[in-house]
């Protein structure tokens, strides 16, 4: 017996002794791909080795990061600017985003968070190869992802072991190794125009259901409270944006207005602003959409424009409610006072 | 707790320990230990189902006592009967009142009359074909006076759910493994090693061939309409290749853990695919269950005791019932005639039993002669997969009627542009293993038996290839039935 468990520890002895150093040559190599995990990396990248270097701060998911045009905000309102959106999540998962830029980077001077009714949901693991690389040992994205479905306790613990069966991670880490230089760059500061034509996404759930109802969880809003008020001690100051959404996606989705409701309420128990752009223009035209609740390039890119002047016009007050004179100040100060 | 999850990863080593190392040898504290992490097992699966599980074992443990006890003829086959009935009819509940249920509505109804049955919303208790044949054969070999029963019901339990063929085999039989659960059992050296290597055969094989061929298997056979010909024929290899690595790899890695507690199991494949006529197939494919049918079904319906007539009628009934012995279904039928049909040849030429040795023994290359048959034998076999894959007898005919066309001749593609020649050099690598270790119980047993470095090296690429390749992680096939 304990000769068959000496073989079979000198025969494991091999795999253990070189897993963490494969485990590292993968995870280096595999963060460099600007395409892998749906380009998350490179925002990722940023956040960890502390090179946000920005004034400005756009949260959100999907929406954030197709609809916020870094350098048009950039060149619009002189600040330095990084959407850090995050495809396919909610609250929870950009809430990891926030802390890790808080703990990795200088403090934003403003984040523009982009909400919707999908932001108070407890959400799900998507994309999860977008961790891979970063969640070995790391208690961050131990905390935040752990409790999903998707890795189990070893994959954070073990090296290696959540490579397993991962065959294209390890295929593009090998490309990074090989071909350094094939790696084109897509998402730039974190944002990236959709040039795709309207697909039939929305006509094919309209036609499995008749209307849509996203209930927000109680818990993640009063998450999300929190973090507001956080923001708030900090010095830092947050605007709620609701992007535009197609007029038809907005009447299939039954409870929208309870769901703005929330946001504004939100905003207002924290002083701060929030600008609603459901009925704007834009959400009644098909063409700057790629689907009921993205915006392509050309509609992210006049969203932006019109979300950076009305950012600049902060003394037009009726146009999104109630905004208290400090709010005003702040952002004047923000945008102004250097 | 399937046996390619970190689950059965952390589940085995902790039984293997505690079996060499905490019962100290004690064979009832060893029968104990397999008992209960058995039903751990089990329970992993569903817990509800142990009940059903317990109960089968009781019944067959009582039942075989009163059969050994009982001199007078009648009660004996009473009680052999009444354990037949309840053991097919919990069988015939979960497998197949659904089946019968909706042929019975459907045949009404080509006679014009209208029949609204109730069909069940039952989930099949993992396991229960193997373990329901598992009792059958002890109870059966009671009252032929073949066997005594076992008076220990953890010895008969262990016996009956013995965790590594609980759930898909091999079908043992009590004249093999009861002994060897009542025997004193030493650590042997040499036998776990063998059990280590098994193990990481059969993973290879499910993981590496059989869950990457089943993606493009699916693929295809799901949307067979989109497909040309020639792709349709590359979708039944696939197939064909999936179903055989994944059951031999599940059989491999049951083998291999049994060993490691001292105990072995019957060999359930022995490179059928090398296989050069229909019966020879049959005599190295799921080796447990057509052993079973044979000495439980063809020999007490009269075997070939009867004749000509009586042979080729009796072949055709196992088959068939082989065939519906996988599910409830048509195609299982169809694919169960298709195989009767094809081993007729043999039956009434008297030529079945003309392949009893291993083809090209002792060399490297099969004669001309052996490579058309193994061809012809193996061309038959995937045209026969095709039904038993099919999701109905119209979804069969219907792919077999797009491969019989034009495109048969184009080169074969997919939609997505993404067929994986990766997956075909692994196959085809594969199948040299295969090749080269025929003559081994299985393929790596005695492969580079003479040079630990090269022997340690290939072990080292096969755990390496499962880890790359460890794709979509499916579910056993034979799970299911």
């Amino acid at each position: 017996m304990k000769k068959f468990l000496l073989t079979g520890f000198i025969f494991l002895l091999p795999i253990i002794l070189t897993s963490y150093f494969v485990d590292l040559l993968i995870s280096k190599n595999l963060k460099k791909s600007n395409s892998y995990a749906q380009k998350e990396y490179s925002t990722w990248n940023a956040i960890v080795d502390g090179k946000l270097n920005s004034e400005i701060l756009i949260y959100g998911s999907s929406r954030a990061w197709t609809h916020f045009d870094t350098k048009i905000i950039e060149d619009s309102l002189k600040q330095r600017t990084y959407n850090l959106g995050i495809d396919g999540s909610a609250f929870k998962l950009q809430n990891l985003r926030h802390v890790l830029a808080l703990k990795n980077n200088t403090k934003p001077k403003l984040i523009i968070y982009s909400v919707d009714a999908w932001t108070i949901q407890e959400g799900n693991l998507y994309n999860s190869d977008q961790f891979l690389p970063y969640m070995l040992w790391d208690k961050n994205f131990f905390n935040y992802t752990s409790k999903y479905e998707g890795f189990n306790y070893f994959d954070y613990k073990i090296p290696l072991i959540r490579y397993y069966g991962k065959f294209e991670a390890i295929k593009t880490a090998i490309q990074m190794i090989i071909s350094p230089n094939n790696n084109i760059v897509e998402r730039i500061k974190g944002y990236q125009g959709q040039t795709k034509p309207w697909n039939n996404d929305f006509e094919n759930a309209k036609n499995s259901i008749t209307k849509f109802v996203i209930k927000s969880d109680k818990h993640i809003v009063e998450l999300f409270d929190n973090y507001l008020k956080e923001c708030k001690e900090q010095n830092i100051e947050v605007i709620l944006v609701y992007s535009p959404i197609f007029i038809e996606g907005q009447e299939f989705l039954q409870n929208q207005k309870q769901v703005i409701n929330t946001f504004e309420i939100l905003a207002k128990n924290n002083d701060f602003l929030f600008m609603n752009f459901s009925k704007d223009e834009i959400c009644f035209d098909k063409k700057y959409f790629y689907n009921s609740t993205h915006l392509n390039k050309t509609g992210a890119e006049l969203f932006t424009k019109k979300l950076c002047n009305q950012m600049k016009n902060i003394s037009t007050k009726e146009q999104f409610g109630a905004i208290t004179p400090s709010v005003q100040n702040r952002l004047y100060d923000i945008l102004y006072k250097k | 707790m399937i046996f390619n999850s970190l689950n059965f990863a952390i589940f085995l080593p902790i039984v293997f320990l505690l079996y060499w190392f905490a019962t100290k040898g004690n064979l009832r504290f060893q029968n104990i230990l397999l008992l209960v992490s058995s039903y751990f097992f089990y329970a992993c699966w569903d817990w509800r189902f142990m009940f059903l599980l317990i109960f089968s074992t009781l019944l067959d443990y009582y039942t075989g006592i009163k059969i050994y006890e009982t001199t007078n003829i009648r009660k004996k086959k009473f009680w052999l009967w009444l354990s037949i009935g309840i053991n097919l009819g919990f069988l015939g509940v979960f497998k197949y009142y659904n089946f019968f249920a909706a042929s019975f509505a459907d045949g009404l109804s080509l006679l014009g009359c209208k029949a609204n049955l109730f069909s069940l919303q039952v989930i099949l208790p993992v396991g229960i074909s193997f373990y329901t044949f598992h009792g059958l054969s002890y109870v059966i070999d009671i009252y032929k006076n073949q066997i005594k029963p076992e008076r220990n019901f953890i010895d008969y339990s262990v016996f009956v759910s013995f965790f590594p063929l609980l759930v898909a085999g091999p079908i043992e039989r009590a004249t093999h493994l009861l002994p060897q659960i009542l025997k004193k059992r030493e650590f042997d050296y040499s036998k776990a090693l063998d059990g280590m290597r098994q193990i990481l055969w059969g993973l290879f094989k499910k993981i590496v061939i059989a869950d990457n061929c089943a993606v493009y298997a699916n693929t295809i056979f799901n949307n067979s309409a989109d497909y040309s010909g020639s792709t349709l024929v590359l979708g039944a290899l696939f197939f064909t290749f999936q179903i055989y690595c994944d059951f031999s790899g599940y059989s491999d890695i049951a083998l291999g853990t049994a060993r490691l507690f001292g105990i072995d199991l019957l060999r359930n494949f022995a490179f059928p695919y090398f296989s050069r006529d229909i019966a020879e197939f049959w005599r190295r494919w799921h080796i447990s269950l057509s052993s079973w049918f044979k000495d439980y079904l063809y020999i007490p319906l009269g075997g070939s005791k009867g004749g000509m007539w009586m042979k080729i009628r009796n072949t055709f009934i196992i088959f068939l019932v082989s065939g519906f012995w996988h599910g409830a279904n048509w195609t299982f039928i169809i694919w169960g005639f298709l195989n009767a049909l094809y081993i007729m040849p043999s039956i009434v030429l008297n030529t079945h039993r003309n392949n009893l040795d291993i083809v090209a023994k002792g060399k490297y290359l099969p004669t001309l002669k052996d490579f058309f048959a193994i061809g012809i034998t193996f061309s038959l076999t995937v045209f026969a997969w095709i039904f038993f894959r099919a999701n109905n007898v119209t979804h069969a005919f219907h792919y077999i009627s797009e491969i019989a066309s034009p495109s048969l001749f184009s080169i074969p593609y997919f939609k997505d542009g993404s067929l994986s020649l990766l997956t075909i050099i692994l196959v085809f690598l594969f199948q040299i293993v295969e090749w080269l270790g025929r003559e081994s119980q299985y393929a790596i047993q005695h492969l580079f038996n003479k040079n630990r470095i090269i022997r340690w090296g290939f072990y080292y690429l096969i755990i390496v290839l499962i880890f790359v390749f460890a794709g979509s992680n499916q579910q056993f096939i034979y799970f299911q039935f």
